[in-house]
């Protein structure tokens, strides 16, 4: 094994780290790609009401059970801005980019979803 | 193509296939991961009797593997063919180029990778037909790629040695294509 690794020659190694480069900058590269499918989904009272696109920087006011909500979306990230609730936990926990923000007062779920675009369906070999 | 020829196609297509059968009966952690212990074989053809053996080995390896499993013809067997083919054309390419350029395990990452590029691309073209579906998911693939061409490419290179140093009279009469 040792013996082996010491015979390579220098093309070898070079096409090994390039290799090794390549696949990792696939990796940030791939989860890029991911992240531009998503799209938000805002639900009141179990309901989807708006489907965004988190490309598109917006603001948006959202009307739920107990008042209104303040929806932001901004550099691929979503946070629930402002709401009339008594414990604002959901503005607390500021930006996501995945999972969900839930305002339990006011009934509304934020959820961000990947778009449809990148589900796999099939997987051979 | 001599009878010396046709006896040692045969007695390698026997180990590749031994490798092939074998490494179907591993469960795999992920669906497409596979080791391609077959690509031993390919690379030490390819080394010490050129570029038809291996790829003669290449295609027995496939189709015969394929009957044995029973995917002969199925969606699996078109991606086994495709990247067999393209990865034993890879290497014989480069093999042909230069003869020190690469030793057995830059030969085995540059198999592996085209290997998985015809792959995917046939993937793409035959199932898939979602680009993007395909760029996320070939990162994976390629680190995999590396991890296992290199290990096979470790086993190659002791292997040729050994044959060389232990036997060398088995390698005599080869009809360098």
């Amino acid at each position: 094994m040792k013996k082996a690794i010491k015979n390579t020659t220098l093309a070898d190694r070079a096409l090994f780290l390039i290799l090794l480069i390549i696949s990792a900058a696939g990796f940030f590269y791939s989860g890029e790609a991911l992240s531009l499918g998503s799209e938000v989904v805002v639900e009141v009272k179990g309901r989807p009401v708006y489907t965004l696109s988190l490309d598109v920087d917006m603001e948006l006011e959202v009307e739920g059970s107990h008042g209104h909500g303040v929806v932001e979306i901004k550099k691929h990230k979503v946070r629930m801005k402002d709401a009339q609730c008594d414990n604002h936990i959901c503005v607390r926990q500021g930006w996501i980019s995945r999972g969900a923000i839930v305002c339990l007062p006011n009934d509304i779920v934020v959820i961000v979803e990947p778009g449809r675009k990148t589900d796999i369906d099939a997987i051979t070999g | 193509m001599q009878l010396q020829d046709k006896y040692r196609i045969a007695v390698l297509s026997a180990y590749a296939l031994a490798l092939h059968g074998f490494e179907a009966l591993l469960p795999s952690p992920i669906p497409w991961f596979r080791l391609g212990l077959a690509n031993i074989i390919t690379i030490t053809s390819l080394t010490l009797f050129g570029f038809r053996t291996a790829m003669m080995i290449t295609l027995v390896r496939v189709v015969l593997g394929s009957i044995f499993i029973g995917t002969f013809l199925g969606p699996s067997f078109m991606l086994s063919l495709g990247g067999g083919i393209a990865g034993t054309c890879a290497m014989g390419a480069v093999h042909s180029v230069s003869k020190t350029l690469f030793g057995p395990i830059g030969l085995s990452l540059i198999g592996a990778l085209f290997h998985n590029t015809a792959q995917l691309f046939l993937a793409y073209l035959l199932f898939i037909r979602r680009i993007e579906a395909v760029l996320v998911i070939s990162p994976v693939i390629m680190l995999i790629g590396i991890i296992s061409g290199f290990a096979n490419g470790v086993v190659a290179d002791v292997l040729i040695k050994n044959i060389l140093k232990n036997d060398p009279d088995s390698i005599q009469n080869v009809a360098r294509a």
